[in-house]
């Protein structure tokens, strides 16, 4: 089963989530040369806070700052039932 | 005071991480009608982690949460509650929704007015504990009534009227409805000082295009600013409690409506 928060306008992005055995990040992003590694860094922490793991996780992102990127997460794993 | 109220969508992130470019004295995230039902939880979350890490320092900052007897009421207010928010635009107010309101906050509340029975009740509404201002919701108000929308709005005058002076006898803000159509510069100045004249100490509004008329509109002018100014001075110097100036007779209550001007001439750096 996947869920999914976000949305394809600019500023922000999609993330989607869904049981893995491991954690999976993939990001797609149009600014990756230069805030790939800043992205990967806030879903990593965001995964952490919340006590996530063996999840995939793909970001879909249209230029979101990093706090959107952290919202859309959360709402997605909420939405899977991965944290209350 | 904050001249104006700008409504933003909760749930766009290209709005929203612009807040403070807009001008507005005041912002109104939107939880209620720009967010559609499957997206009322995300648009909650990512006002919450926008207000925790990029709110803006000087700005007043609303939530319009979803109605008291809506399903998302609870969840909004204790998520957002933690946030460094002003307070809460409640729609659809009413005196027991805004007692169910005040159990669960302490911040301010800005109702809005836009059901008839809500228009009986704006005195006991404006005397209520923790009321910033009462907001007039001419939409839904003029729907409830069966009634069209116009832009002189006559249809709205006498709700215009009973909330300035409920407002005022309790020292609320009163806060006009949005002027709706976007590109009519014309018809919102026009709109706009009618609200003026009328009382009205601020306007909301639903575009950022709006906001530079309304702000000139509810700050002094140059002239009131200058007239105001000699008053003041005049008093100062006058050992009388009335005196005359330029052939008019000047009291406490225009001495004290010229400090006001000045006041609020001061707030918005206009002198």
């Amino acid at each position: 089963m996947k869920y999914q928060a976000g949305s394809y306008e600019s500023s922000d992005c999609i993330i989607t989530v869904s049981n893995s055995d491991e954690t999976i990040i993939e990001i797609e992003s149009i600014v990756f040369d230069q805030f790939g590694d800043e992205i990967l860094n806030v879903i990593t922490k965001t995964l952490q806070l919340h006590n996530v793991s063996n999840v995939h996780v793909l970001c879909k992102d249209k230029g979101a700052l990093d706090y959107t990127i952290k919202a859309r997460l959360e709402t997605a794993l909420k939405r899977g039932g991965y944290y209350e | 005071m904050s001249r104006s109220y700008l409504f933003v969508p909760g749930n766009t992130p290209s709005m929203i991480q612009n807040l403070d470019v807009f001008d507005s004295d005041a912002i109104i995230i939107d939880l209620e009608d720009s967010v559609v039902l499957n997206d009322k939880d995300a648009a909650r979350i990512l006002v919450s982690n926008y207000l925790q890490k990029l709110r803006p320092d000087k700005l007043e900052i609303y939530i319009r949460i979803n109605d008291a007897e809506s399903r998302y009421f609870l969840e909004d207010v204790t998520l957002l509650d933690k946030t460094d928010i002003n307070g809460y635009v409640l729609p659809k107010a009413s005196v027991e929704a805004i007692a169910s309101l005040q159990k669960i906050t302490n911040k301010d509340i800005i109702p809005i007015i836009e059901s008839p029975l809500a228009v009986l009740h704006v005195e006991a509404i404006a005397k209520m504990s923790q009321i910033k201002g009462l907001l007039l919701g001419a939409e839904d108000l003029t729907k409830e009534l069966g009634i069209n929308r116009t832009t002189e709005g006559k249809e709205i005058l006498y709700t215009r009227s009973k909330i300035v002076l409920a407002c005022a006898a309790f020292g609320v803000d009163s806060i006009d409805t949005p002027y709706t159509a976007k590109d009519d510069h014309e018809g919102l100045l026009i709109d706009v000082l009618h609200a003026k004249t009328l009382g009205f100490t601020s306007k909301s509004s639903i575009h950022p295009n709006h906001i530079e008329l309304i702000n000139q509109a509810f700050a002094p002018s140059a002239s009131e600013i200058f007239e105001a100014r000699r008053i003041i001075k005049k008093a100062e110097s006058s050992k009388k409690g009335a005196f005359s100036l330029d052939g008019k007779m000047i009291d406490l209550p225009v001495i004290e409506r010229a400090k006001k001007v000045l006041d609020k001439a001061k707030k918005y750096n206009l002198l």
